[in-house]
């Protein structure tokens, strides 16, 4: 096994972990402030591809027209996100977790039925858009510069989101409503408004990861449930509700699926979730998760 | 605790009537409905096995297993592969089919049992997916998405209608089963940490071993469905192990009312009937089932059986002082 070989499959992973984080780290915000565990963040993201497929015929644009479909699919999700919690996940906070569950459980039967209504079965693609198109050679290995792509996007989503965790007023809320609801709400906070927002972003991230999956080719019906899988183990490897642990969980998942491909390809997933595992028994809240109570 | 029983009986006695009535129209049910739809009363009654075993976990014990199909899935190949592979005599493969979701619901519960909440329900989850992936991708041992092809009852028990009164007669029986274990001891104690698993830790109670037993109960009896599943349908397929047959289970019991004993055989008819009549003339019926689950979530907290319940509670506490 010479080194280039091994950078080489490196690198993909981290390719591979920065998409894991654009769909995870909206899961991991939503349920750190909502403790809500979103099974339809993986449809939400299915149906970013689709919408932004729509957009991308609909406007054919030649070099931006890729670029701006993912804007407006942001948004659109984001609206969309909106609408999902002011109108069902609000009735059910005061309920148990199981019937919030089975509720997002619903959404995707839902939207899947949706997704195959207006697009049908079939699998769609976008091509590459520049000046992604072509393959950048590391060690001799063509590797797809699009990948950078995505690795950079995943980097301002890193960047962007510590900022706004970290430093910005709304980020103090989102902390201290993420620790102590009651006390947050009781200092004058509207929380319900608190939640309706965090979940439009969660929704918006899952629908702007969504569309830049698209030029990857695999626009089709079950990527959602190929990816939340995935996802679930991120943010529980990382421990759920932590954007750092969702950086180090997506990081992890990445080079396991990568290493695992070359080393036996149908049982890539098998060790994703053998390391899931492991993490659970010795670290049951992840690496920088905190124990619920 | 002597008064509880007492209530135990009499409210036994007051279901009797109606458990009769239940038993009479699934022997005479066969004699009645055309052949179709006796093939989705077997389906809804092995799924409603599936749902039971499932809520012994769930409203008995207060935790939710999300993979709980990979034993219904593990019951289905061990019976299957044994009896095609092997060529082993179908009541030993049906047996050990049962053993085989046992054990492996022995070595996932020891690790599970130690996590409580949302946890415990994704590493459920995890294993159960591991389970599927190495089935699903193992070929050459389980045939991958091929599965396994040809499993057939003994022949007194090949024509449909004979097959229906053996689901029939393993339901009823595991029915009673899974009723004695909830209403014994054990069951309260599962009960008691499902109120409160501090409290009942501090009465000395092994918490963790508790819930391996209960783990592994459910995991038989999820095998044991499993085991009718395979020679019904003649064949098992990868599909039953993946996460979304282990969601039926909890839809059906949220459906149907996971605090009573018949909420989640009453979730599993309901899903499975309105299914079979919806397949009928649309492809769209997930989003039905979707809105469907949304709609009882928000109107009927507690599930169809609990709302009915409840009316019921209220109209009886309504009439007592005029009784009294």
């Amino acid at each position: 096994m010479s080194f280039d070989i091994l950078f080489n499959q490196f690198l993909s992973g981290i390719a591979r972990g920065a998409l894991l984080f654009l769909v995870a780290s909206g899961l991991s915000l939503t349920f750190g402030v909502l403790r809500v565990l979103n099974f339809a963040h993986g449809s939400l993201y299915m149906l970013g591809a689709f919408i932004s497929y729509s957009i991308w015929k609909w406007l054919l644009i030649p070099v931006v027209g890729f670029y701006v479909a993912t804007l407006l699919t942001a948004f659109i999700m984001g609206g969309i996100g909106l609408l999902i919690e002011y109108y069902i996940l609000r009735r059910l906070y005061a309920r148990g977790w199981p019937e919030q569950l089975l509720a997002t459980y619903a959404l995707i039967l839902i939207i899947t039925d949706i997704v195959k209504w207006f697009w049908g079965g079939e699998f769609l693609s976008i091509p590459r858009p520049k000046p992604f198109t072509g393959a950048v050679f590391l060690f001799g290995f063509p590797f797809p510069s699009y990948n950078f792509f995505i690795i950079l996007l995943g980097l301002a989503l890193v960047v962007f989101l510590w900022w706004l965790v970290f430093k910005t007023h709304l980020g103090d809320i989102i902390r201290a409503a993420a620790h102590d609801r009651d006390m947050v709400s009781a200092l004058g906070i509207p929380i319900p408004w608190l939640f309706t927002w965090i979940f439009a972003l969660g929704a918006m991230i899952a629908g702007l990861s969504g569309a830049v999956t698209a030029p990857y080719g695999a626009i089709a019906l079950g990527m959602d449930i190929e990816i939340i899988i995935e996802c679930f183990a991120v943010v529980v490897i990382g421990g759920m509700g932590s954007l750092p642990g969702t950086l180090l969980g997506a990081l992890i998942v990445g080079q396991v699926y990568s290493f695992g491909i070359m080393y036996k390809p149908e049982l890539a997933l098998a060790f994703i979730f053998m390391v899931m595992a492991i993490v659970l028994i010795i670290r049951p809240w992840g690496i920088f998760g905190r124990p619920e109570r | 605790m002597e008064a509880n029983q007492m209530e135990q009986q009499k409210s036994w006695k007051k279901r009797a009537w109606w458990l009769i009535v239940l038993i009479a129209a699934g022997l005479i049910a066969p004699h009645v409905i055309s052949e179709f739809y006796l093939l989705i009363l077997g389906e809804a009654l092995i799924m409603s096995l599936f749902a039971l075993s499932f809520n012994l976990l769930f409203g008995t014990m207060g935790q939710l297993p999300f993979g709980q199909a990979a034993f219904y899935g593990l019951g289905g190949y061990g019976m299957a592969m044994l009896l095609t592979k092997l060529q082993i005599n179908f009541w030993l493969s049906f047996v050990a089919g049962i053993g085989i979701a046992a054990l492996f619901g022995l070595l996932v519960g020891i690790f599970c049992v130690r996590l409580r909440g949302i946890y415990f329900s994704i590493l459920t989850l995890a294993f159960g997916q591991l389970i599927f992936v190495i089935i699903y991708k193992w070929h050459d041992f389980t045939g991958g998405d091929d599965g396994i092809q040809g499993v057939f009852p003994p022949e007194f028990l090949k024509d449909p209608m004979a097959y229906y009164y053996f689901i029939l007669l393993v339901f009823g029986l595991s029915a009673f089963i899974l009723w004695r274990i909830i209403h014994s001891p054990f069951g309260y104690t599962l009960q008691a940490m499902r109120e409160n698993s501090e409290r009942t830790e501090f009465l000395g109670i092994p918490i963790a071993r508790y819930q391996l037993i209960a783990f592994v109960i459910s995991a038989a009896f999820t095998g044991l469905a499993g085991a009718l599943w395979a020679p019904f349908y003649r064949s098992v397929a990868p599909s039953t192990l993946m996460w979304i047959k282990s969601g039926e289970p909890v839809m059906a019991t949220i459906l149907g009312g996971a605090g009573l004993f018949f909420g989640p055989v009453l979730g599993t008819f309901l899903i499975t009937f309105v299914h079979a009549y919806l397949l009928g003339f649309t492809h769209f019926w997930p989003i039905i089932m979707g809105t469907l689950i949304l709609i009882v979530i928000f109107l009927l907290p507690g599930g169809i059986l609990g709302f009915i319940k409840e009316k019921r509670d209220n109209r009886k506490k309504q009439n007592q002082p005029s009784q009294g």
